[in-house]
């Protein structure tokens, strides 16, 4: 049995692990911590989940791995006291705010011997999965480059620290750059080269500090190249969240990939408007299984922290290019 | 009203019918062999001319479907013999051309009208006037695509030709440039890159491009010459900070096309978007044109904004190949 604690409710994702865990057989969610006690008691009630005071308190129980889902800026404490106990750490995306922290991060796991995963689902994603393996089998020639989009609202309504520039690292481009980052770089296995990147902040321009509009233009060691529209440009009635798309274009001509497009279109009364209704294959229950495989079988799991450092790399030379208006090289840690 | 058109490709040939929709006269066809304008002249009942000089004393207005990097010799020798011109996207191949066309009309009188035809389809049209009216507020952030194969010529195909045509940066692209700028106004700076920059034998050509504009919006624009043909897309994407507008060509066509093709079926000589509407965009614009050129109306699309097209092209294919954005300079004819 793999015993998994939840370290902070702070990312909303949180919740949704608890009930992944509970459907996981050979898996054990031991409890959760949170240093918000109302916010860690009341979701600890509602899922009859054991909460413990302190993070501490739930380390010394002595669990198998931990899933860190605090504030972007607050990784690297819970990370490095978990390591330090040789406990395996799934830490929330980005993994650091600050190149110097998610080196920091990686480095701690890698010296401890724990493993440590960034939680990027995508790379769990069913229609993914099978674009990269139709890929990687030459069914498409060359890849040339991306057109890529991860749009979607304003995450306020999720946790009003997302719009934080403290706490979050950032607007769009930090909460959005990433997991597109990671998916170029899984599909490509190459690394980011160069950044350009353009933000601005019309979309709820009174009521947030930070960018909510942005285009990033890359390229990577292989002489991929790729847009990334990381807006957060979807109005509050969207019939979904938002998403992930990318036109990927090779040798043999295209392929448009719309991830989250398995869907029903539901209409009712209540909501005057038509809503998504998600049927396709949940990639963060697979991401779990992979994370608890990983620990079982004692093997790097299928995404890494350095996986995460790779992408906060990326993000951050892409507001190192918004500030300069120049293309810049992405500097590696 | 006579009209001659110099060009007798798919461009000319198109200009040709929706010339026949208006009340003037199409004289004749200028064109690299009179054997190419024949058919065509036939159909118009109009004259076939062995070159551009011979066809300008018997004009009013010289319609230039030729290919672009022509249009600049071919302009001045109309504005010089006092023609007005209506010119095929793109104005030129070069700003400096395009900025010298200008100065040539204005000396002599003459009207240039630029066939930025994009502004003419009714659902382009419709989402800018909504963004006009504000129904969305501001615009944020744009996006626009254009997509379908290589341009197939029988012989001399042009468009591949990088001097000639400028390649998909601007040949294709430079629609939804200018419909960025329409849309949001002047463009401050240009990055691009596409694929046969990298890969000079690709067998296709993608194109990817940010515009950031005065106004803060920024445009994503990108076109692909790398679909099987038929296929033809486009889509918007109108971003405000009140709303937002999107069009994709694929969900909207009122009609799907199922037949089954018979053996040794061809596809067009390019691509074209098929929008079953009571009358064809390029006539609408025609249309319009001839109400500027007769009744002194103002067209949509100004000898300026042909020039503003061509300049964020330019910067477009500069970008592509430094890697770095290009900033525009001010445009003294937008003032």
């Amino acid at each position: 049995m793999i015993r998994i604690g939840i370290l902070s409710f702070a990312h909303h994702h949180g919740e949704a692990y608890i009930a992944n865990l509970r459907r996981m057989e050979g898996v054990e969610l031991i409890g959760v911590a949170d240093d918000d006690p109302m916010r860690g008691q009341t979701i600890a009630a509602q899922n009859q989940a054991q909460y413990f005071h302190t993070y501490d308190d739930l380390l010394a129980a002595k669990p198998d791995g931990v899933i860190i889902c605090t504030e972007n800026n607050r990784h690297r404490p819970l990370v490095e006291m978990a390591a330090a106990r040789g406990i395996h750490i799934l830490c929330e995306k980005p993994i650091a705010t600050t190149l110097e922290e998610a080196r920091a991060i990686v480095d701690a796991c890698e010296k401890a011997g724990v493993l440590l995963m960034t939680a990027f689902p995508m790379r769990f994603s069913a229609p993914l999965l099978e674009i990269k393996a139709r890929l990687d089998h030459g069914d498409f020639g060359e890849l040339y480059c991306f057109n890529a989009t991860n749009q979607g609202e304003l995450p306020t309504k999720h946790r009003a620290w997302f719009v934080d520039p403290e706490l979050a690292g950032g607007g769009a481009i930090m909460d959005h750059t990433v997991h597109l980052v990671d998916v170029m770089r899984w599909f490509t296995g190459s690394e980011v080269k160069t950044m350009y990147a353009r933000s601005n902040r019309i979309f709820h321009a009174d009521e947030v500090k930070v960018e909510t509009g942005a285009l990033e233009m890359l390229t990577f060691e292989n002489d991929t190249f790729a847009t990334i529209d990381a807006s957060w440009s979807r109005p509050q009635y969207w019939p979904t969240w938002g998403g992930l798309t990318f036109e990927m274009v090779t040798q043999r001509g295209a392929i448009l990939v719309d991830a989250f497009r398995q869907n029903l279109n539901v209409y009712r009364h209540e909501w005057q408007r038509s809503q998504w209704a998600y049927w396709g294959s949940d990639m963060n229950h697979a991401m779990l299984n992979d994370f608890a495989a990983a620990i079982r079988e004692n093997r790097p799991p299928r995404v890494t922290g350095l996986d995460g450092l790779r992408a906060v790399e990326a993000a951050l030379a892409a507001y190192e290019s918004d500030r300069t208006g120049q293309t810049v090289q992405v500097k590696r840690t | 009203m006579n009209v001659g058109i110099v060009g007798v490709g798919f461009m000319g040939t198109t200009h040709a019918s929706s010339w026949a929709d208006t009340p003037a006269t199409i004289i004749g066809f200028a064109a690299e062999t009179a054997a190419e304008a024949g058919a065509l002249a036939k159909h118009h009942a109009a004259n076939v001319y062995p070159s551009l000089e011979e066809m300008l004393p018997d004009v009013d207005v010289v319609d230039i479907c030729s290919p672009t990097h022509l249009h600049y010799e071919m302009a001045l020798k109309a504005a010089a013999a006092g023609k007005h011109i209506v010119c095929e996207k793109p104005l030129a191949r070069t700003t400096r051309q395009a900025q010298e066309i200008l100065s040539a009309c204005r000396k002599a009188g003459v009207q240039l009208l630029v066939g930025h035809v994009v502004r003419f389809f009714p659902e382009y049209a419709l989402a800018r006037a909504a963004v006009a009216e504000g129904q969305i507020g501001k615009p944020g952030v744009i996006r626009l695509q254009r997509g379908s194969y290589r341009p197939k010529k029988p012989v001399g195909n042009w468009f591949l030709d990088e001097v000639k045509s400028g390649g998909i940066l601007m040949d294709l692209m430079i629609h939804d440039y200018d419909y960025a700028r329409w849309v949001a106004g002047e463009v401050e700076s240009v990055s691009a890159r596409r694929v046969t920059e990298v890969h000079l034998d690709a067998p296709v050509d993608y194109g990817l491009v940010i515009l950031s504009h005065r106004s803060g919006a920024l445009s994503h624009i990108a076109g692909s010459w790398a679909y099987p043909p038929p296929t033809f897309r486009t889509h918007l994407e109108i971003a405000g900070d009140h709303g937002l507008i999107e069009f994709d060509s694929d969900d909207t066509a009122p009609i799907q096309n199922l037949i089954r093709k018979t053996a040794g079926s061809d596809t067009p000589d390019v691509g074209l978007p098929s929008s079953p509407v009571s009358e064809s965009p390029y006539t609408t614009q025609i249309k319009e044109f001839y109400g500027a050129l007769t009744e002194g109306k103002t067209a949509r699309v100004s000898a300026t904004d042909g020039l503003a097209a061509v300049q964020i092209a330019e910067a477009a294919l500069e970008s592509a190949h430094t890697g770095q954005p290009v900033k525009l300079q001010p445009l003294a004819e937008a003032r």
